[in-house]
């Protein structure tokens, strides 16, 4: 399957020909708990090419979600005064820590797509309602109108692909975990995005329901070309991507590719 | 678009929002029947107070002013006017039947063209009737009862001429028509009717007396007043006793149980306002007691004085009402005009237009005192509850803060997906203004199905756990008043709304500008 996905898309190898589409340089990240400061990320400098598979190796706390999740726009770095070089999150040529927080959240609505390791899907809604939220929250109150087929028949469309056809209906607790994280990812998307960020899509999963999530994203990007970055302390599903980087104490210690290393 | 789907689904499936909807009916529910209550009591009285005074009085009070029905036809020639009518009015005492003596309100009238103006037949309690009153479900009214009828025709009719035949003689003599109230001698049912009452009266050797009291068919009572002269100072009391004709019953307690109605003649001359004539003075070098003899007769007799002229009959109001489709304000300043020419027609013989300007009131002028106490109780009342409502929107603020604390994951799921601070704060504020939409609405409706059936449901009470609040004995008007009024019910419904949105917007803040990261890690 990863072969038909590298023949597909071009490879890993020839991904890094091409300009990356993410760039991450110099980033630091300190969080606080009550008084303490916790610094999570040195100095982090990471790129990322378009139509790549990369996942970030660590332990836990070694600050993996943390720089998903200000790939993701979710987050800024510290902006600090003694740092040699200013902070950067480059997508597509833009820097994500200039952006306001209005350009962000297109930024989050267009460019990016989340999965998160417990899905965090909405309860009340129904498993195509989750799916088209991001398509309403995309075009807005008045846009989404005009897209409302569009959107819907893309949701339909995700879901049918992931084998949820015939759950639509259903709310999230009437789902096994494997279908709730399919759910999570057709609502990551459904937007079309450019980067898929996902914090441990499998972790939450036993392996057999693992490895098939595993199998319908690497389907999905080998159809669409799509940009992954996927956080996970799972070293068998890290030997899978196109390149693997480990952080150890918010440090990025190696980034090798991994179909070769 | 996506808080719109939220909304429907949050108030569909949780409990939260629908405490919340519940506090914001009820609030909405109690505002609007305490609104309309009071407001149909304000109502009520208002209009019983407009009964007996027409729509504007011109007054002239004490001495009055003559050539009224000079002023009268010209009233009633204009297309702004309907009738118009001359009355006085006076202080005085009564001697009522078991001997008390009161201060009692006067008034002259004459009941024809006063009936044209006030509606005063419809005030007469003691007169055949057809219905019940709505109260009255066994039919206990004596009014109603056909032995009675011939009786209590004849008693109207006595009302509406001010005339009573001698029970012993048989002579029509004038009478009077009292306030229900006046005398006491009326029980108060818990329908909200009258039966006359048998009582004592002291005398004063200290036996007693008692007396059967249904006066309008024999009674009497004493009035003394102290009649003026023509610059209004007291002369002398004058005691008259009168018949009474019928009672009247207006709707305002202090109008029926401190007021009498006389023939308006019959009050003219006790006040020595009737037309009198005008002799000449004696000189001041003339013996005032000198004598003539006179020729018919050949006897000496007080010498007569010339007859100069005649001063004519006085009123000290003259109420008028207004023809149909012709504002209050309108008719005030037409009768302004009238009365400017008629008083250049008798000038110096009537007050002028100028001094008359103030004196040209209108019935909510002369009524002012009662209204606006009645309005500053409804205020009070409403601000009252108001205040208790108020707590809703801490109610509101604290459901809407659990629930935003609950929902914090989805809050930061939808921040992720690219929902915007402000997106995600209007999430909240449209959720609150959906309950308090819902809420209103229930509450509007609810509130106007209770006050549209307030008597139903409070007779439905008193049977089923004898709780009886509104009691006629007690409160003046039979029923418990009230008017939905559709601006103070648009009115309440969106303060109703408000305060859901008022409520929901620090939690809308709140959750709007958490932080998506801590938001997503939120357990």
């Amino acid at each position: 399957m990863v072969q038909e996905a590298q023949q597909h898309t071009g490879t890993a190898t020839m991904a890094t020909a091409n300009r990356p589409i993410l760039s991450v340089r110099d980033v630091h990240k300190t969080y606080r708990l009550g008084r303490v400061k916790v610094p999570v990320l040195h100095g982090v400098d990471i790129d990322i090419y378009p139509g790549e598979w990369v996942t970030v190796l660590g332990a836990s706390g070694s600050g993996k979600s943390t720089l998903l999740h200000l790939m993701g726009g979710l987050d800024r770095p510290d902006r600090k005064p003694d740092q040699e070089r200013r902070a950067s999150i480059t997508f597509n040529g833009e820097d994500l820590t200039r952006q306001s927080k209005r350009a962000l959240d297109h930024y989050r609505a267009d460019d990016v797509g989340f999965v998160f390791q417990f899905y965090h899907l909405l309860p009340e809604l129904s498993v195509l309602q989750n799916v088209t939220i991001g398509g309403m929250i995309k075009h807005g109150r008045f846009g989404y109108s005009t897209h409302r087929g569009k959107v819907v028949g893309r949701a339909r469309s995700l879901l049918e692909r992931f084998g949820l056809g015939h759950r639509l209906g259903h709310r999230p607790a009437e789902l096994s975990g494997g279908e709730r994280q399919r759910v999570a990812i057709a609502r990551a998307l459904i937007n079309e995005p450019s980067l898929l960020l996902a914090d441990e899509p499998t972790g939450n999963l036993d392996r057999k329901t693992g490895e098939s999530i595993l199998e319908a994203m690497i389907e999905h990007r080998a159809q669409t070309g799509l940009t992954m970055v996927m956080v996970t302390h799972d070293e068998r599903i890290a030997a899978r991507a196109d390149r693997i980087i480990r952080l150890l104490d918010g440090r990025v210690v190696e980034g090798t590719d991994a179909q070769r290393g | 678009m996506y808080q719109a789907l939220l909304t429907r689904k949050y108030l569909t499936r949780k409990v939260m929002p629908l405490l919340a909807m519940a506090a914001v009916m009820l609030s909405v529910a109690t505002i609007l029947i305490t609104w309309s209550v009071m407001g149909g009591f304000l109502k009520t009285l208002i209009e019983s107070g407009r009964t007996l005074v027409g729509d504007v009085a011109i007054v002239w009070p004490n001495v009055g002013f003559a050539h009224y029905d000079d002023l009268i036809e010209r009233l009633e020639a204009d297309e702004m006017i309907e009738a118009a009518t001359p009355t006085i009015e006076t202080f005085g005492l009564i001697e009522l039947p078991d001997g008390r003596i009161e201060l009692i309100s006067i008034k002259g009238i004459a009941p024809t063209s006063y009936n044209q103006v006030t509606g005063f037949a419809d005030t007469l309690w003691w007169k055949p009737i057809e219905e019940p009153t709505p109260k009255d479900h066994e039919g206990e009214d004596l009014r109603l009862q056909p032995e009675n009828r011939d009786l209590l025709a004849q008693i109207e009719q006595n009302a509406l001429t001010m005339t009573r035949p001698d029970p012993l003689s048989g002579v029509i003599e004038p009478a009077a028509v009292i306030g229900v109230e006046v005398t006491g001698l009326n029980e108060r049912t818990i329908w909200g009717g009258y039966y006359p009452q048998i009582t004592n009266r002291a005398r004063p050797d200290g036996s007693v007396e008692l007396i059967e009291s249904f006066i309008p068919r024999d009674g009497a009572v004493g009035l003394t007043i102290l009649s003026l002269d023509s610059s209004g100072r007291p002369v002398n009391p004058v005691t008259r006793t009168m018949p009474i004709a019928n009672e009247f019953q207006s709707g305002i307690y202090e109008v029926d149980e401190g007021t009498i109605m006389v023939p308006l003649n019959v009050l003219q001359r006790m006040l020595k306002l009737d037309a009198a004539r005008r002799v000449e003075a004696v000189p001041a070098d003339e013996n005032p007691f000198a004598v003539d003899i006179d020729p018919q007769t050949g006897e000496a007799r007080p010498r007569m004085r010339q007859v100069i002229g005649e001063d004519p009959a006085r009123v000290t109001t003259v109420l008028v009402a207004g023809a149909e489709g012709f504002g209050l304000e309108e008719v005030r300043a037409r009768i302004r005009d009238i009365y400017a020419d008629f008083a250049a027609a008798h000038e110096g013989e009537v007050p002028s237009s100028s001094q008359m300007h103030y004196q040209i009131k209108t019935w909510e002028d002369l009524n002012r005192t009662m209204i606006s106490a009645v309005k500053k109780e409804t205020g009070l009342v409403l601000f009252i509850f108001g205040i208790v409502s108020f707590t809703t929107v801490f109610l509101v603020l604290a459901i809407f803060w659990s629930m935003a604390t609950e929902k914090t994951k989805d809050i930061g799921v939808l921040r992720a997906l690219g929902a915007s601070t402000p997106g995600v704060a209007w999430l909240w504020i449209g959720y609150g203004a959906a309950i308090g939409l819902v809420g209103s609405i229930i509450g509007t409706a609810l509130g106007y199905w209770v006050v549209s059936n307030i008597n139903l449901i409070h007779d439905w009470m008193g049977e089923t756990f004898g709780l009886v609040i509104w009691d006629p004995r007690q409160y003046y008007f039979i029923e418990i008043p009230s008017d939905v009024d559709p601006s103070k019910a648009l009115t309440v419904f969106v303060v109703g709304v408000l305060t859901c949105v008022l409520g929901a917007l620090i939690p809308a803040l709140h959750s709007a500008r958490m932080d998506p990261v801590k938001a997503l890690r939120f357990e």
